[in-house]
């Protein structure tokens, strides 16, 4: 069965299309990454699941049922961490764990939920005292009432702390553990690869990469960056290492080089620099990172190159040299 | 079940608003200040409670204060909540938003008579030390209409924060229920009568049996109506029984088509 399943949807707005032409199927238990800068259109799209934004045109399919049609069915066997949202400042956390546990007619234990998110000892406090954090915590509790089959989580990473994200990705790999279907929006990869199996890059409201957290990898994969503290590196220097075989690009700013290369380059790299009468001070390797993949697909023109998985480290913005590629 | 989810919900938050008790409490000082000034100071003991109650009391304060208790308890709720987010919260549970809106008006239509059962508790204690005998059956039957016209506005502001998508609509809204029901109805209603007496003319009322189904559309009018019955043993009886009736109506439409035609509004709307 398919948990989440978006087809052709677009949501116009009077000012701006938020989302468009959106196809997008999350299967059962899976533990989806939904990817995308703010404004990118993820919290819309996480509307439209929830049937509080009603599209313009396109179907949306919950749990195998119509939204618009079955909306309180579907919630009751659905958790919802949402974005944006505020408390009831009058009522105490354990109030509001309480009204969860009514609401969809289960029966947990509103202080073992409160403990389970980190908020032992806080339950009889209003939740208007709360923090940022323990909000987050505090809807998380009500989102986990009942077992549900499908998790939602909006940011659910907002306004906590290191330690808190890595809780709630304990959490959300818990819950994926039970069986139990997560759907959950980032603009910040790093929350994301360490638990999804899939996650999807949304840019300007379209899907503009979906994979899985491996295949991004290998789509960035097979190259390296090598970053050279090279003092007198010239044109002529650069222009030797360049013509390398293996270096597809070299990037220098001042004293620095940043040479993208095969892996198995990089000694030849090192002595044309030395054979050229440069003084290698130091230099290290790195993997080009998810993160690189992402701000290219975000901020850059991977996406428009080739519409899918490029087929080399792609370019990168400006402010990004790493992944530069200066010439090819 | 759902809707009692939120009105339980919601009854919560409204006891515990600070706004709502600052008001009843001037009401309940008021009421009490009042009973107490204008005390019978004779031996006529029948003047006591009922004449108190439908001349002083009734006309001077309930029916200015209490409609403005349920359009502050009312006219932010379901506005509010869609401001601050927490409306999110909400139906991220597995609400329709017709619980949502029917919810509220339960839930802090009961916590407005609550109140107003708390606020008549002070003047009832200055009526039975005053040197008079107090009625406390008449005083009992009088709070339950006051709290009932209190509903009564809960529920028209609870219509009107649904259909409201911004704050400076939903305080608007509130304003004009206020002064509309409250201070302007009979002028407006009398003026509307005369414009339209051609019409009037063909109707087969006359305008002024037109006149007197206007005056009970008002809640405020209706309860008074039905309480001044009441007060004189002639509840659903006597010359005014088809009145009554019709305030009675006026009553029960006041309290469901304004949140249904708000639920209109707020189930078409994104939120």
């Amino acid at each position: 069965m398919t948990a989440i399943e978006l087809r052709s949807v677009t949501k116009a707005f009077a000012d701006v299309t938020a989302v468009h032409d959106l196809d997008l199927t999350v299967e059962d238990g899976e533990v989806y990454g939904f990817l995308g800068p703010n404004g990118a259109g993820k919290s819309t799209t996480i509307d439209m699941l929830l049937d509080l934004v009603r599209p313009t045109t396109g179907t949306v399919r919950v749990l195998g049922a119509d939204v618009a049609a079955d909306g309180v069915e579907i919630r009751r066997r659905t958790g919802v961490l949402p974005d944006g949202f505020s408390v009831y400042n009058r009522l105490s956390g354990r109030k509001h764990v309480e009204f969860a546990v009514e609401s969809k007619d289960a029966d947990d234990d509103p202080d073992a939920l409160l403990d389970r998110v980190g908020l032992d000892g806080d339950g009889d406090r209003s939740a208007g005292e709360y923090s940022k954090g323990m909000r987050q915590r505090l809807a998380l509790a009500m989102a986990l009432v009942g077992d549900p089959d499908l998790l939602i989580l909006d940011e659910p990473s907002s306004g906590l702390d290191p330690a808190g994200a890595k809780e709630m990705r304990e959490i959300v790999r818990t819950e994926a553990d039970r069986g139990a279907t997560v759907f959950f929006s980032s603009h910040l990869l790093g929350q994301v690869d360490a638990v999804c199996d899939r996650v999807g890059i949304l840019r300007d409201g379209e899907l503009v990469a979906e994979d899985s957290v491996e295949g991004l990898r290998e789509a960035v994969g097979g190259e390296e960056t090598l970053e050279v503290a090279a003092a007198g590196a010239d044109d002529d220097a650069v222009a030797a290492v360049r013509a390398l075989a293996g270096v597809s690009g070299v990037t220098r700013d001042g004293d620095d080089l940043v040479v993208n290369c095969a892996s198995d380059a990089k000694t030849d790299v090192i002595a044309a620099l030395e054979d050229a009468g440069v003084a290698v001070d130091d230099f290290h390797t790195r993997e080009a990172s998810l993160e690189d993949l992402f701000l290219a697909y975000t901020e850059g023109d991977a996406a428009e190159r080739d519409g899918g998985v490029p087929d080399s480290a792609p370019d990168a913005a400006d402010d990004d040299p790493v992944t530069e590629e200066v010439d090819r | 079940m759902s809707l009692a989810a939120i009105a339980r919900k919601d009854f919560q938050e409204t006891v515990r608003s600070r706004g709502m008790i600052a008001l009843v409490a001037l009401f309940s000082l008021l009421v009490a200040a009042f009973a107490y000034a204008v005390r019978p100071t004779g031996g006529n003991e029948q003047f006591a409670t009922e004449v108190l109650l439908s001349v002083f009391i009734g006309p001077v304060l309930v029916t200015t204060l209490v409609p403005l208790v349920g359009v502050v308890v009312g006219y932010n709720a379901v506005s509010g909540e869609r401001e601050s987010g927490s409306l999110k919260l909400l139906l991220s549970l597995p609400h329709s938003r017709a619980d949502v809106v029917f919810g509220k008006v339960v839930g802090r239509g009961a916590a407005l008579a609550l109140a107003v059962f708390a606020g008549f508790l002070l003047p009832a204690l200055v009526l039975m030390v005053a040197p008079v005998v107090f009625n406390a059956g008449a005083f009992l039957g009088y709070t339950v209409f006051a709290a009932a016209l209190g509903v009564v506005f809960v529920a028209i502001s609870v219509g009107c924060s649904a259909a409201s998508s911004t704050q400076r609509r939903t305080l608007i809204g509130g304003v004009a229920i206020y002064v509309l029901f409250v201070i302007l109805w009979s002028t407006l209603t009398g003026r509307l009568v005369g414009a339209a007496s051609p019409l009037v003319d063909a109707l087969p009322v006359s305008a002024t049996q037109l006149r007197v189904f206007l005056q009970v559309s008002n809640p405020t009018t209706a309860v008074e109506a039905l309480s001044n019955a009441f007060l004189g043993q002639q509840l659903f009886s006597g010359e005014t029984a088809n009145q009554q009736l019709s305030a009675a109506a006026m009553l029960v439409f006041w309290t469901l088509a304004p949140p249904l035609a708000g639920l209109l509004k707020f189930d078409a709307d994104d939120l």
